[in-house]
């Protein structure tokens, strides 16, 4: 069974948000919550690095833990839904998220937070009908045989998403292709200072594919 | 971009119409078989219920369409039911973007369901917006014009055309304004990339980017200049990137932000606004000191180089140093950068553009590029991204004020030509301008008024203006007026206008920003994908579109608007003379048709519909390495059909990837330079000196085909009868029957001739780039030494001023050098972005960037509102952004918002529901005086400003 | 990341992309000490370094959430929300455990205690004549905290524990509403029973300060170790312990509990992770105090539970268990013999109980 998972590769990611709109476009979420958003590190400084964070859809997932109402659950692919019924907006998900995956429509008073949201892997979640589903989640792409639209529109293709090995594939491909010790998570500086080192850090992947 | 404080829900909830009141709206205006089965589904039901698009088991109709956005050209799959734009899924066989989309292009459904729209006629009427029928509108409006033209004659209509036109359309406005007898047109080229047109095409030939995004993975050194791929033009990023991961391609950004680009880059150089030429020639100083330069390639193919020399000589570090801010080592570096990594290309846009020395700074790349020998190789080439979607195929089909379509000019022959071409008589033609002869001569023959001029076209003095009248009537036919400089003048000139037409499918700032309270129309237009036709993207491609949805609202598409006003002022029979129209709708094919025939100098001849539509057809049969079809239907094609696309379609030229190509037969798309200037300048011949074309029967240079000269080499005879009744005294421009271009290219040969590219344009103000000092500069040390021009009495009609501004000192109590840009959710004025919640969301207040030491000297902090006030006194109150991105003496505003003058909110004077999500104060308010001294291109890139903190 | 590593497994194994995370900074960290590539290297080992990492510094101050901006700018979000992990952890395997021991182990106390001592009865028999000890109106105001309480407790449970219970039991269409009824109840009734609280505790302050004789009454275990009872006035001293357990925790819970009723103010994350677990806890305690608390009030002594039913206790049981108490009450009786106690009506909850301590 495919464990599906997001991979940003941040050597890619230039920060243009059209994960965030894509996601828009396909479950149609609410103005004020975006399932997926856009990191940057160290804005404007020559260290800026901007990653694409969304659920990473955990293993043991944090959020499924501490839900007082199991409103999440993981399915057997590993991708991790909420089911909107049993929500309670007790905001505890949003306290053990590691990514700030978890939002909720409304912040008022009496923790009147509405029903949580949160990406789906645009894998929808559970409802009686097509129309239901969308609704409530949004799209429900994975039934389709297709992977989530933010990863799809990626405009550099820095957003990876499907299953983890093959996910994992991709990018040990590029990190091989760059033939950088800087090729995948890098800062602009570092690159700099390798440059200045010399050579002999340089080819480094390249040893590595001659050698199988 | 960073965000600054949100707002948790759209500004203005509840104006405008629900999406469901769009939904029953839809399924109303449809009409026919659509509008039944959508009212009869119960789809209407659920609709009812929720915001979201319905879900419906109706069938999918798959269009493929082309984002409306950038010129990048991203394909897209759009999904329909019943009417509805129900989903957008990603085009992974496109060759260009492989299904990939920034925020706006990721965003394009929602064009289909965003209810803030201009929905009917309107007018303003005793400063109320009042609804008017289609049938009205035209009346009034029409006979509105028909007084003017009687009144101040044709020139005192301006018709203000769109880069958001497709081909046809844009193609149509340029004939329409040529009937109404007028050269007052133009449209966003103007102020976009007119420099970069100007300065390449006379270097080389063609103003156009020489290669494609695609081509760029084949680069092993990238120089971004004044160019913001990561914010501007996302999707060539994929390109880019490809080329540093594989072939660790240097990727050097000069500019003076540190950019989203520049965080990608290999190399960052920080530069002083302005000073792009004296950068270059320090590069060059550099290159030429070491013997860098491609010696034989210059030989061979470059006229005066020598020239560029003597004047690079002057340009030693120290006072490189002391113009641009880079040290001496910073300049070896990336020289050697550029030397040691070659292919190597060069990529500029508004920055380098937008500035009263832009066609200096276009011409300076050029010159690297070629004394760098990359011009005309894989890899290499000045890769000039456009802006606007069609930017490129609006400027080649000649909405301009200065030529007719396809580059002619306006001299007689082209008058002619195109005359030929429409079928109409010549004279007739003539008889509909003004008859007086102007200062700058007869009006037919004379530049029109610029698009970043209409301002002083409306302003100026009768007797300053080289035409009859000031202008009186302004058509504002797909433009952001807060994209031009000047905003206050901008507001006094459209409060002095007799009539303002807005044909758009946004309100605009046009229609708020002014006083009045009457003689404002606004007729709501189809967006691009309400309508279908050909769109040309950055790399000269041609692509066509389908009409994804039927027209919203009442919008009507641009060209059916065209043909009832032609209708109206009485000229729609010549100007629809072979072209089909059903009901109102003009037939699109037949306008690609038509100018399939006269296009002859752009190769804009091959690229009939059928074939377009068969590349549109099977975007995955085309290779995203090389963009050339393996196989299919379209075997052997480039994607596109990449102009020029020599002769006729049944010539089956394959189109120019990459331009002036040798190493290709003309035949396969390969080139050379044009022979656009001569034979000799000053006894030095122009022609290429032993370098032709792969398979050219011709084995040197020589110059463009004519008639005599196929008689000369004794290849008249190939021509069929009829090909040499029509080509008789014509050249490979003029002929329409294709055979002069047919017969030069069966022999291997380029029609445009095999010259040299020159580095001297003597038609020019500075036949040399020089570096000047821009107009307002903070360092008046450098005006002595590098003065602006004299003043220009009569320039494209108006008194142009740079002296006389640029001696008035205000540098100290304007300290600050103020510079402007994009962000990567909106476009252009952004009014439609800003109306898109997807987009808007994500950028809900203007700002300006000032870098932490001066925010610290100014005692500003982060977040506080501020007033930054431009050197002629426009006065914008946004909020502070403190961030290192700049350097200490310069800040940076985002030109895309609107809808807030001087503090002051236009919320109110949107016609109800039509309002976009977000406002703000345009940059452009605070912008100043400045025009280029050859296109008229508008100063948004340096000036002078202010900056206090807001007290409340 | 050292610290991070030193977690648990669960954190190591929270995504793919974590995992890339730690990997990538530990690399980081050893080259950063080491200094500069060794010989010796395998094919396995480059490859690793050539995914060149963001700098160790860079993480760490995303673990510490500096330096960066989200295109989602309401900002009490970090990249990466560590805090939450521990907060998990913490509720997970400390409190959800710790709170079962806790109750059940008081509950597990009471029941052995019943079974071995039974109900405490009065030593003599009733006099028949009564005392008054709670006004009506503090009758009201206990009855409204208790049952606040009641209701809080037991929603809370719910919170904590009823899903391994009620969802399995009865279904989701079960489940649903009464975890979201749980909910509302818990949030609307919590700042009630904070004003209640606030309200009872002002009202009996004056006869819960302590006194010396407490100390002794503590000693005695309240009369269980040894068989005279300790001397005691009005509140006993077991009493006092209760009052200002809920005068302290209780006011900590319901401060807690404001600060996750009322997102609304923009506290952060990491606050209301910290309110949590001293609500919880806090919570837990009072609970499992309260079990006592009820079983001494009710079964555990005779007469108890009508003193607070009624507002009258048996003289003898005033004797017994509050003789400072009764004590004075006799001698402002002697003095003021026409207000003898217990002679007349005090049903309108006018009158005052006596109060001498």
């Amino acid at each position: 069974m495919a464990t599906m998972k997001f991979m940003c590769d941040a050597e890619r990611c230039i920060e243009c948000n059209g994960c965030v709109t894509a996601c828009k476009n396909a479950n149609e979420v609410p103005w004020g919550i975006q399932r997926r958003r856009v990191v940057t590190i160290d804005d404007g400084e020559p260290t800026e690095v901007s990653i694409s964070v969304a659920c990473m859809h955990c293993d043991d997932a944090p959020c499924i833990a501490v839900c007082p109402t199991e409103t999440l659950y993981q399915r057997d692919d590993g991708i991790v839904l909420h089911d909107k019924d049993l929500c309670i907006g007790c905001g505890y998900c949003l306290y053990a998220c590691p990514f700030g995956a978890p939002q909720f429509p409304k912040l008022n008073a009496f923790g009147e937070r509405g029903k949580m949201d949160k990406c789906t892997f645009c894998a929808g979640g559970p409802a009686e009908t097509k129309e239901e589903e969308y609704e409530k989640y949004g799209a429900n792409r994975i039934a389709e045989g297709k992977l989530p639209l933010c990863a799809e529109m990626c405009s550099t293709k820095a957003l990876l998403a499907g299953d983890a090995q093959e996910v994992a594939d991709i990018f040990r491909q590029r990190v091989v292709q760059r033939g950088h010790e800087d090729g995948a998570w890098s800062g602009n500086q570092r690159r700099e200072r390798s440059r200045r080192q010399g050579a002999s850090v340089d080819n480094l992947a390249y040893d590595a594919t001659r050698q199988g | 971009m960073r965000l600054t404080k949100k707002s948790a829900r759209p500004a203005g909830q509840g104006l405008g119409i629900t999406r469901r009141q769009f939904l029953q709206r839809s399924g109303a205006t449809t009409g026919g078989l659509a509008a039944a089965g959508f009212l009869g589904n119960s789809m209407m039901q659920r609709a009812d219920a929720q915001e979201k698009t319905p879900v419906s088991d109706a069938a999918i109709e798959t269009k493929r369409t082309i984002c409306s956005h950038c010129s990048v050209g991203c394909g897209v799959y759009a999904e329909v039911q019943e009417g509805v734009w129900t989903g957008q899924e990603p085009a992974f066989d496109h060759p260009i973007n492989r299904g990939a989309h920034c925020a706006k292009g990721a965003s394009l459904r929602e064009h289909g369901h965003s209810s803030r729209r201009l929905k009917y006629p309107m007018k303003l009427e005793n400063g109320e917006w009042k609804r008017l029928s289609w049938e009205q509108a035209i009346e009034e409006v029409g006979d509105k014009v028909l007084e003017l033209r009687e009144k101040h004659g044709p020139d005192s209509v301006y018709w203000l055309g769109s880069a958001k036109f497709n081909n046809e359309q844009a193609y149509l406005l340029r004939k329409f304004a040529a009937m109404f007898g007028t050269n007052n047109t133009d449209h966003q080229a103007r102020i976009c990339h007119s420099t970069t047109v100007a300065g390449v095409a006379n270097t080389w030939g063609y103003g156009a980017m020489t290669n494609s995004l695609n081509d760029l993975q084949n680069s092993r050194s990238i120089l971004f200049i004044g160019s913001n791929p990561c914010e501007a033009h996302p999707i060539a990023m994929q390109h880019i990137l490809l080329a540093k991961e594989r072939s660790n391609a240097e990727i050097i950004v000069v500019d003076p932000r540190f950019t989203r680009t520049a965080a990608k880059a290999t190399k960052y150089v920080r530069l002083r606004p302005g000073s792009d030429v004296a950068y270059v020639w320090g590069l060059l100083w550099h290159i030429f000191e070491n013997g860098w330069e491609d010696k034989t390639y210059i030989e061979q193919r470059v006229y005066g180089m020598d020239k560029v020399r003597d004047e690079v000589a002057a340009f030693t570090p120290d006072v490189v140093e002391s113009v641009t801010g880079v040290h001496e080592a910073e300049m070896y570096d990336v020289a050697k950068r550029l030397a040691d990594n070659r292919p190597g290309c060069i990529v500029w846009c508004m920055g380098g553009t937008q500035h009263t020395t832009g066609n200096n700074n276009t011409r300076a790349y050029c010159i690297l590029e070629l004394a760098l020998g990359n011009i005309g190789k894989s890899g290499g080439g000045a890769n000039i991204f456009r802006g606007h979607d069609n930017v490129q195929g609006a400027t080649d089909l000649g909405l301009m004020s200065h030529s007719l379509p396809g580059y002619y000019g306006l001299s007689e022959g082209a008058w002619q030509h195109w005359a030929k071409v429409w079928d109409v008589d010549y004279e007739w033609l003539k008889s509909r301008f003004d008859p007086t002869e102007y200062a700058d001569g007869p009006p037919m023959y004379s530049n029109g008024i610029t698009v970043s001029r209409w301002i002083d076209g409306v302003l100026e003095q009768d007797e300053n203006i080289a035409q009859r009248t000031s202008l009186k009537g302004m058509f504002y036919w797909g433009h952001a007026v807060n994209s031009q400089t000047r905003g206050p003048e901008m507001k006094k000139a459209m409060n002095q206008l007799e009539l303002m037409v807005i044909v758009d499918p946004y309100p605009t700032v046009a229609a708020v920003m002014h006083d009045r309270s009457d003689g404002v129309y606004l007729l709501p237009a189809a967006t691009q994908f309400e309508t279908t036709g050909s769109v040309t993207a950055t790399n000269r491609a041609l692509q066509w579109r389908d009409r994804v949805i039927e027209p919203q609202f009442e919008s009507r598409p641009d060209h059916e608007i065209m043909y009832l006003l032609a209708k109206k002022l009485g000229f729609a029979e010549e100007l629809f003379k072979h072209i089909q129209v059903n009901g109102n709708e003009p037939l699109i094919e037949d306008i690609t048709r038509e100018f399939n025939r006269g296009m002859w100098t752009v190769g804009y001849t091959g690229q009939s519909p059928e074939r377009l539509k068969t590349h549109q057809q099977n975007w995955h049969t085309f290779s995203f390495r090389t963009m050339q079809a393996e196989g299919g239907p379209a075997d052997k094609d480039y994607y596109g059909l990449p102009w020029p696309c020599w002769g006729n379609a049944e010539m089956n030229h394959p189109g120019t990837p990459l331009l002036y190509d040798t190493s290709k037969p003309v035949k396969e798309g390969g080139l050379t330079f044009r022979a656009r200037f001569g034979v000799e300048r000053d006894g030095i011949s122009l022609l290429a000196d032993g370098v032709y074309s792969e398979g050219s029967d011709l084995n040197d240079g020589y110059p463009e085909f004519t008639a005599e000269m196929l008689k000369q080499l004794g290849w008249w005879e190939e021509l069929t009868s009829e090909e040499q009744a029509a080509a008789e005294g014509k050249n490979w421009k003029t002929d329409l029957s294709g055979g002069i271009q047919r017969v030069a290219i069966d022999h291997g040969c380029a029609p445009f001739g095999n010259a040299k590219a020159r580095c001297e344009v003597w038609t020019f103000p500075d036949p040399i780039p020089k570096h000047r000092e821009p107009l307002y500069t903070a360092r008046r040390d450098l005006v002595e030494k590098f003065p602006t021009w004299d003043d220009f009495e009569s320039f494209y009609r108006l008194p142009t001023l740079y002296r006389s501004i640029q001696e008035n000192d205000v540098s100290d109590r304007y300290p600050i050098t103020l510079t402007s840009g994009r962000l990567v959710e909106y476009e252009g004025g952004g009014e439609e972005t800003r109306s898109m919640s997807w987009l808007a969301e994500l950028q809900q207040e203007m700002f300006v960037e000032i870098n932490p030491a001066l925010a610290n000297d100014l005692g500003i902090r982060n977040d506080d509102m501020v007033w930054l006030e431009g050197a002629e006194g426009g006065r914008v109150k946004i909020k502070a952004m403190v961030t290192p991105r700049v350097a200490r003496d310069v800040v940076f505003m985002p030109f895309h918002f609107g809808g807030v003058f001087e503090g002051e909110s236009l919320a109110s004077h949107y016609p109800e529901g039509a309002q976009p999500y977000v406002l703000g104060e345009a940059a452009n308010t605070a912008t100043t005086y400045g025009y280029d001294s050859v296109t008229q291109m508008q100063e948004t890139k340096v000036t002078l400003c202010r900056i206090e903190k807001a007290s409340a | 990341m050292h610290t991070l590593t030193e977690f648990p497994r669960q954190l190591l194994r929270l995504s793919i992309m974590l995992l890339f995370t730690l990997a990538l900074a530990s690399v980081a960290l050893a080259e950063e000490e080491s200094g500069a590539r060794g010989e010796g290297w395998t094919p396995q080992g480059e490859m690793a370094t050539s995914v060149g990492p963001v700098t160790a510094d860079t993480w760490r101050q995303v673990r510490d959430g500096q330096d960066f901006i989200d295109t989602r700018a309401d900002s009490t979000y970090n990249l990466i929300n560590q805090s939450g992990e521990y907060w998990r952890q913490f509720r997970d395997r400390w409190i959800s455990p710790g709170g079962l021991i806790a109750i059940g182990g008081v509950l597990a106390i009471i029941v052995v205690f019943y079974l071995i001592v039974g109900k405490k009865t009065l030593d003599s028999p009733r006099t028949g004549r009564t005392m008054l000890r709670w006004t009506a109106v503090e009758r009201a105001m206990h009855w409204t905290l208790a049952s606040l309480f009641i209701i809080l407790a037991l929603t809370g449970l719910n919170l904590l524990y009823g899903k391994f219970v009620f969802r399995p039991l009865f279904g989701d269409g079960f489940w649903a509403p009464m975890i979201s009824g749980t909910k509302l109840l818990h949030n609307y009734l919590g700042p009630l029973f904070g004003i209640m609280l606030i309200l009872v505790l002002a009202k009996w302050l004056s006869i819960n300060i302590p006194k010396k004789h407490d100390l002794t009454w503590f000693k005695q275990g309240g009369g269980i170790i040894g068989n005279a009872h300790p001397d005691a006035g009005f509140a006993n001293a077991g009493e006092k312990g209760w009052y200002w357990l809920l005068a302290t925790v209780g006011l900590l819970v319901v401060a807690s509990g404001l600060v996750l009723d009322f997102p609304n103010f923009n506290q952060g994350r990491d606050t209301m992770q910290w309110a949590n677990m001293v609500h919880a806890i806090g919570s837990l305690g009072l609970v499992a105090v309260a079990l006592g608390h009820i079983y001494i009030g009710t079964l555990g002594t005779e007469g108890a539970f009508e003193a607070m039913k009624t507002g009258y206790v048996d003289e003898t049981w005033a004797k017994q268990h509050h003789n400072l108490w009764y004590e004075e009450v006799k001698q402002q009786a002697d003095t003021a013999p026409e207000d003898v106690p217990g002679d007349k009506g005090v049903e309108d909850g006018t009158a005052k109980a006596h109060r001498p301590n």
